[in-house]
């Protein structure tokens, strides 16, 4: 039976969150297909390709020396190995860092069209149909690739996690991994010895819409000092200097769980979003009424901030 | 040192945008501008053309309208251009234009480094750099933050998850997608507005390319998100607005 393949992704033989969202996507297009659910896991040994059986019933294994650090073109050989060997329809990979790395060159290597940060799927006269979103998650669309095979790549939170299950088989794949032109000499942090904005209950966070360093301290950092609270950042406010990089909340960031989350100015890229979320109450400010922040947030102001943060200050 | 650098045309995001008959945004009211990844990878090619000498060759795809971008990246100090404006390219995927991009970068000859944004702002894929490695045969490194070179060899950190950097090493010729925040993008100057006018820009179709690739990929429609969860949202002037709100996360949210 055909197969759909999810990639599984892992650092130090823990699986990312996006892997078990991956077996839940796998099993959803598979059954509305007719195919079968299947996941691939590369690494230096099959330890966790044993931990992905419990998420979904088939596993591959492609276990090589090579393969105990990411690598694009370790990666790029692994998948194709599984490909090549099996009857697979489709991959999906997580659209995480490492899956924009190496996921178009999976669909180059295995003849495939690629639709990329994707958020739904859906099937129509035995085609899937992805979602995905656009122009800064303003407009969505929908796209189908004319190949034989698919990949798609998921944006975080596409899909909810799967749960673990009885064990299903792990079966190895061999693989002959050839040159790997990248050579990673290792992992370095970014925000070391910096604050910690995630044990936060109030985060006001600035975004472009602040205009300038002197505007973000003069209304975030002292909205969020009469709060209480802290005060945070999304990304083109670090991108610009305006804060350090250790305030900025997002996918390249923090992920913070605060009771209060204010964002000002923050358009609601999915990047950001995905490091607040998880905030029990959510206020949105902003001048754009079509900002997609207002769709995640539990009030909004639509309005200039430069007025109404004054006007927030005055009636604390 | 020849650096070439993929540029594109992408609209504000800040823009009113209006879709027509599902297919297209209508671009009557839209502000256009440079991709804003592709802005910090034109200053990460001119910051390394200053210390090593060389050239930067901006190469992008798109209609009339982008040729305003390029002189944009000319007036920052980029040498000369390759516009391929081509309505069949225009009308195909990632695919599509990563196949234009190799062949006209291919006319350049001896490009030593290829830099990309690391997705455009419109369609946020994040593939097409990728693709056009691998059509050259090229290694690559996504979401660059920081880049080093020494002779041909590259050391650059790969933006991850959470404030981790990757930190890698490979040779050039290599194709680098930039990360926005890798650098501080420079303003034109006077002068520099001045001499982009005269700088040479190639125009070509994917003919002149002997290239004429088909999409993988079919757009179905666009349409506006629906979202199932809308804010609250706040009326009234600043003052009534904020002092409402203010008013609300005390009682109804007792938040603070």
């Amino acid at each position: 039976m055909a197969k759909i393949l999810a990639i599984a992704e892992h650092k130090n033989g823990k699986l990312t969150d996006g892997t078990l969202e991956l077996c839940k996507a796998a099993k959803a297009i598979a059954s509305a297909l007719g195919a079968e659910p299947a996941a691939a896991v590369l690494g230096k040994d099959d330890s966790v390709a044993k931990e992905v059986a419990k998420y979904i019933p088939l596993v591959f294994s492609v276990t090589n020396a090579a393969l105990e650090k990411y690598t694009s073109d370790g990666y790029v050989q692994g998948v194709k190995a599984v490909v090549e060997s099996q009857d697979v329809k489709g991959v999906l990979i997580s659209h995480s860092y490492d899956g924009v790395d190496y996921a178009a060159k999976v669909a180059m290597a295995i003849n495939a069209g690629i639709v990329s940060n994707c958020n739904k799927a859906r099937i129509d006269g035995g085609a899937v149909i992805f979602t995905r979103n656009t122009y800064n998650g303003k407009i969505q669309e929908e796209k189908k690739v004319n190949t034989d095979k698919f990949v798609a790549t998921f944006e975080k939170g596409a899909y909810d996690m799967e749960p673990a299950g009885s064990p299903g088989t792990v079966t190895a794949v061999s693989a002959s991994i050839g040159a790997i032109r990248t050579t990673v000499k290792g992992i370095i942090e970014t925000m070391a010895g910096a604050v910690d904005i995630s044990q936060a209950k109030i985060i006001v966070s600035g975004g472009r819409g602040c205009k300038d360093a002197d505007k973000y301290k003069e209304f975030i950092v002292s909205l969020a000092k009469k709060l209480g609270g802290e005060y945070g950042a999304s990304r083109p406010v670090v991108d610009s200097g305006w804060t350090d990089a250790a305030r900025q909340v997002g996918q390249s960031g923090k992920t913070v769980n605060p009771d209060l989350y204010i964002a000002v100015g923050i358009s609601g890229a999915i990047q950001h979003v995905a490091g607040m979320k998880g905030a029990k109450c959510i206020v949105a400010i902003n001048k754009d009424p079509e900002a997609p922040i207002f769709n995640i947030a539990t009030y909004g102001i639509v309005g200039d901030l430069f007025e109404v943060i004054p006007a927030m200050l005055a009636s604390l | 040192m020849k650096i070439a650098v993929c540029l594109k045309q992408v609209p504000d995001m800040e823009s009113k945008f209006k879709i027509v008959d599902g297919k297209k945004i209508d671009e009557s009211q839209i502000a256009f501008k440079i991709n804003d990844f592709d802005n910090y990878a034109v200053e990460a090619a001119l910051q390394l053309k200053e210390k090593l000498g060389g050239e930067v060759v901006i190469v992008t795809c798109g209609p009339d309208r982008a040729s305003k971008d390029i002189r944009q990246a000319f007036a920052m100090g980029a040498d000369w251009g390759i516009h391929v404006n081509d309505p069949a390219v225009e009308s195909g995927d990632n695919f599509v234009v990563a196949s234009v991009l190799q062949k006209a970068i291919e006319t350049i000859g001896g490009v030593d480094l290829v830099l990309t944004g690391v997705q455009a702002e419109d369609d946020q894929a994040a593939v097409t750099g990728v693709m056009l490695a691998d059509l050259m045969g090229l290694p690559h490194c996504t979401n660059v933050k920081k880049l080093e070179i020494n002779g041909n060899n590259l050391t650059v950190n790969r933006e991850l998850e959470g404030g981790f950097n990757e930190v890698i090493e490979m040779s050039a010729p290599a194709v680098l997608s930039i990360q926005s925040g890798i650098n501080e993008p420079r303003y034109p100057t006077l002068p520099g507005i001045m001499k982009a006018k005269k700088k040479r820009l190639d125009v070509k179709k994917g003919a002149d390319l002997g290239v004429s690739p088909k999409s993988k990929t079919d757009f179905i429609k666009m349409f506006f998100p629906v979202s199932e969860h809308k804010a609250e949202i706040i009326q009234g002037d600043p003052a009534t607005a904020a002092a409402k709100l203010i008013e609300k996360l005390k009682t109804e949210a007792k938040v603070i």
